[in-house]
């Protein structure tokens, strides 16, 4: 426990140092002024304008962020062999791979949070908003950028490119979004091995669609429950992934 | 070969399988398929946001090509001569295909398809609002909108202003719709209550984009009454 706190310290400075890091939170800044700008045409739809553009600028932020540097985690330091220093220690693989995942979730969910006052700040203006719902809806967002962060993690140490990795997890989070219309195919499909095919793929892609709570603010809202059933969702698919990676990372010879 | 993590992942699995089918079961997002997206130029765009899971925003970019529009400033959407907002219905339908909970698009453009002064267009109106009921039924005013419409194609037109001005005050009532009724009574003579009405859309916060006219309306309204211009027709 101790070396995933020193491990998930260690990287949460390095992230906060990062340029990289920066420049996505001034991207982000530029995004959220992007919608108030945006949200000025809507008439008398701005305060809406402003939510949804707002919060879609915070999670697309966020998926470039974990994804650019989840899969850059460990590759970069087996290639620039910083791997071999940090092993010959008394760290544990697993202990490690988790340190360094939390620590990129931390400082994107620090990250989040920044953009979130913002965007608060500025809803303030337009008659302000829920601060319940906006918070499950920033919950959820999380929810989806940690299981992004897994799933690329998963994924650079098993294809081990960059670039694999970022096109597959870009693949993933629009499959994830697609689960609904799988299932819809799957029901209206005539072949039993494409009903399947979908079927599985549908289960397999993490289930985004559903998990979307920023995109159907405007429905009903679902109850306590709900949320409570996604917090599970998302962490049993995380820890999945994250399993799965520690698997890979301990088979693999340095 | 130690597989313990493997293990540990398939278990976890199948809670999430188990935590996702709960989660479903509790709340499904209503949003129609892909399938049932307007065709046109912009398919391509709104079926990437859509597909990306900025289904919301994607509503409120087209939305925002709705006003353009209507302002006459959106390119590729001219309309024929003597059919004025020709394009309105289509624009409309796809807002509310990508998001059926933005009610004000189909109710701003059924009101004005149906009470515009030179578009009286009630029977596309009546569409837009049927499709608007479906996709959403827990959303009075389309009901209350189509009931207006048949007042309206019956002529009994002191109940169809009765019945939209009983909606006057609710949020969902689009400004256009608020003017439109001020424009109503005003056009029937009745010159004190459109002076009540568009006094009541420049208190009003939300009404925010017909204040500009709602100042001049006000002055011409005070003008005609002050004149002894006749009060009812």
């Amino acid at each position: 426990m101790q070396t995933i706190a020193a491990v998930f310290a260690y990287t949460l400075k390095e992230h906060i140092r990062h340029k990289a890091w920066l420049s996505s939170a001034l991207f982000g800044l530029v995004l959220l002024g992007g919608a108030l700008v945006v949200s000025a045409l809507g008439q008398d739809e701005r305060a809406r304008l402003m939510l949804d553009l707002g919060l879609a600028a915070i999670e697309a932020i966020s998926l470039v962020s974990i994804v650019f540097l989840t899969v850059n985690l460990i590759l970069q330091e087996i290639e620039s062999r910083a791997i071999y220093l940090i092993l010959t220690h008394p760290v544990r693989r697993a202990d490690y791979l988790l340190g360094r995942y939390l620590g990129t979730v931390a400082a994107i969910a620090l990250g989040m949070t920044g953009m979130a006052l913002m965007h608060l700040a500025l809803l303030s203006l337009y008659g302000g908003i829920e601060p319940a719902r906006y918070l499950a809806a920033l919950g959820c967002m999380l929810g989806k950028t940690a299981v992004m962060g897994a799933l690329a993690l998963l994924l650079s140490l098993a294809l081990t490119s960059e670039a694999a990795a970022m096109s597959f997890a870009v693949f993933f989070w629009m499959l994830g979004h697609f689960s609904a219309e799988m299932r819809f195919l799957a029901d209206r499909s005539g072949s039993a091995f494409l009903k399947t095919a979908l079927v599985a793929f549908s289960h397999a892609a993490p289930d985004f669609a559903h998990f979307n709570y920023r995109d159907f603010w405007h429905q009903a809202a679902p109850g306590g429950d709900w949320l409570a059933w996604a917090a599970v969702y998302a962490l049993a698919y995380t820890a999945a992934c994250l399993a799965l990676s520690v698997q890979l990372f301990e088979q693999k010879e340095f | 070969m130690n597989y313990r993590w493997l293990a540990a992942a398939a278990a976890l699995f199948v809670l999430a399988l188990f935590a996702g089918s709960r989660m479903r079961r509790l709340h499904e997002p209503r949003f129609p398929p892909l399938s049932e997206l307007k065709t046109g130029p912009f398919a391509f765009s709104d079926a990437a946001l859509a597909v990306a899971g900025f289904r919301a925003p994607a509503a409120d970019l087209a939305w925002i090509d709705l006003l353009r529009y209507t302002a006459g400033s959106l390119p590729g959407y001219t309309d024929s001569p003597g059919k004025a907002y020709e394009h309105l219905g289509v624009l409309s339908l796809r807002v509310t295909r990508l998001d059926p909970s933005f009610h004000r698009a189909v109710l701003f453009a059924a009101g004005i398809l149906a009470w515009f002064h030179g578009v009286e267009r009630p029977d596309e109106a009546a569409e837009l609002l049927h499709e608007g009921m479906r996709r959403s039924p827990e959303q009075p005013l389309y009901s209350l909108y189509l009931a207006a419409l048949a007042y309206k194609r019956q002529g009994d037109s002191n109940r169809m202003i009765a019945l939209l001005e009983s909606s006057f005050d609710l949020p969902e009532t689009p400004a256009t719709m608020k003017a439109i009724l001020a424009n109503l009574r005003q056009s029937r003579g009745e010159y004190r209550e459109a002076l009540i009405l568009w006094i009541r859309i420049l208190e009003n916060d939300r009404d925010r984009s017909e204040h500009g006219r709602a100042k001049t309306k006000i002055v011409e309204l005070r003008g005609l009454i002050s004149r002894g211009a006749p009060a009812k027709r």
